[in-house]
């Protein structure tokens, strides 16, 4: 990250807007991934799963860059979760599986704890 | 150079912005969607020297918009770099397929988009004075009234194949194989055509001649290929190297005789009305497990040497037919 800030002027400038729009991020995938836990429609499984999804795949494209890499790293492995679970042909990925629902909250634990370390 | 960026992501956005700024030299425009890009690329007066296109994006994703942009013809050669999280083979074989240059994962090292926006720029430059002599070319042409004479293509070197499916450029199928993981090569292989007595239809050949025989065997070949997983390039001297995958090995043999069957089938004309008559030979097929990198590169190298020495054989097999048939 050091390194990285000298060979970009500007880093921290994102690296603060990104952190500014992670509490909101976080809570649109837990809202998802509870809504797709709830949910009993497997339409609607699959569209919060979706959305929880794209925006992990947001934070994992960026949040390494930016020296955020464990966050990075949690995002990743859920969005992975999620995209191997939807592309299951059997009908269990018409549920939410409990584990998807725990890497999440994992991964919104360690955001949690990013957002401490700033303040 | 002039670039767009086009990701669904605004930090991205501002982490390129930022990116390029400190590179320098560069101009950036962004887009948040593949729409608003498409809408950018319609309008007039916009020339872009590169492009850089998330996969993942709503609606219509990075694979869609590359193919798009592919059928402009101002930007049917512009290099794209697709910046993906997304390095499943499935994607980046789909996104090659699309007509990408090459591409770079996320979340990307500042050193290696700085690598990677270097070997683009490169490519700009050289085609900039290839296009040059393209234009430098035409023009002394119109004044002959000789239209098809545009440009003199040299017998080296690569030709960019339009509309085939599953070919792409020589340097980005060199991308493709150099950036494959090593789990991604196994069951992957690497061989070659290569047109025979290609000097001699160089040299008795109009350019435009020459790239209209190349095209269509591209597009023979291709055809032949349909049911297979494979990646294709036309890589000069008449020269086509393919790459496959999902564990298929070639017979090499057969393939050769498909082929040849085909271009035989397909009654390949000059602008003279005079029929030509082209076959290929086919080299040995090469493994690509546990060639990562250069040394995959030099598996395409393999196979495309050992698809030219058996065009030669074959050439000299004849001959030497011939010199024992006088002397018996």
């Amino acid at each position: 990250m050091k390194d990285m800030a000298i060979e970009m002027p500007g880093l921290e400038k994102v690296r603060a807007k990104f952190l500014h729009l992670l509490p909101e991020r976080q809570n649109q995938i837990a809202e998802h991934a509870l809504a797709a836990w709830d949910a009993t429609d497997p339409a609607d499984v699959v569209d919060n799963l979706t959305a929880a999804c794209a925006i992990l795949h947001q934070i994992a494209g960026s949040a390494g860059t930016l020296g955020l890499v464990t966050l990075g790293e949690a995002a990743q492995k859920s969005e992975l979760s999620i995209q191997t679970h939807l592309e299951r042909t059997d009908s269990i990925h018409a549920q939410c599986p409990a584990e998807i629902v725990k890497e999440i909250d994992t991964f919104v634990s360690i955001g949690q704890a990013v957002l401490e370390q700033q303040t | 150079m002039d670039i767009l960026a086009v990701d669904d992501d605004p930090i991205i956005l501002e982490l390129l912005g930022h990116f390029i700024e400190a590179v320098g030299g560069h101009r950036l425009t962004t887009a948040p969607c593949a729409q608003d890009a498409l809408a950018i690329l319609e309008q007039k007066n916009t020339r872009f020297d590169c492009f850089l296109f998330d996969i993942q994006m709503p609606v219509m994703d990075g694979i869609a918009l590359c193919h798009a942009v592919r059928q402009m013809p101002d930007h049917r050669q512009t290099p794209i770099l697709m910046l993906t999280a997304m390095t499943e083979k499935r994607y980046v074989d789909a996104a090659f397929a699309a007509g990408a240059t090459d591409y770079v994962s996320k979340p990307f090292e500042v050193s290696e988009l700085k690598a990677r926006l270097t070997l683009v720029d490169d490519l700009v430059a050289l085609r900039r004075v290839n296009t040059t002599k393209v234009f430098s070319a035409q023009s002394l042409s119109d004044q002959h009234g000789q239209a098809d004479e545009i440009v003199a293509l040299e017998l080296h070197e690569p030709i960019t194949i339009f509309d085939v499916d599953n070919v792409i450029e020589n340097n980005a199928l060199e991308n493709y194989v150099t950036q494959l993981s090593r789990s991604a090569l196994f069951g992957s292989t690497t061989f070659a055509f290569s047109l025979r007595k290609i000097e001699e239809f160089h040299a008795h050949m109009s350019a435009f001649e020459f790239h209209s025989l190349i095209a269509d065997t591209a597009e023979i070949i291709s055809d032949t290929l349909h049911r297979h997983q494979f990646l294709m390039s036309y890589a000069g001297n008449g020269t086509f190297v393919c790459v496959t995958e999902n564990g298929w090995r070639p017979d090499a043999e057969t393939l050769m005789d498909a082929v040849n069957l085909s271009l035989a089938r397909s009654e390949l004309y000059t602008n003279n009305a005079e029929r030509i008559y082209p076959r290929v030979s086919v080299g040995e097929v090469v493994s690509l497990v546990w060639k990562t990198g250069q040394s995959a590169m030099g598996a395409l190298a393999e196979a495309h040497t050992s698809a030219e020495a058996a065009s030669a054989a074959h050439t000299r097999g004849l001959t030497d037919f011939w010199l024992t048939e006088r002397s018996a």
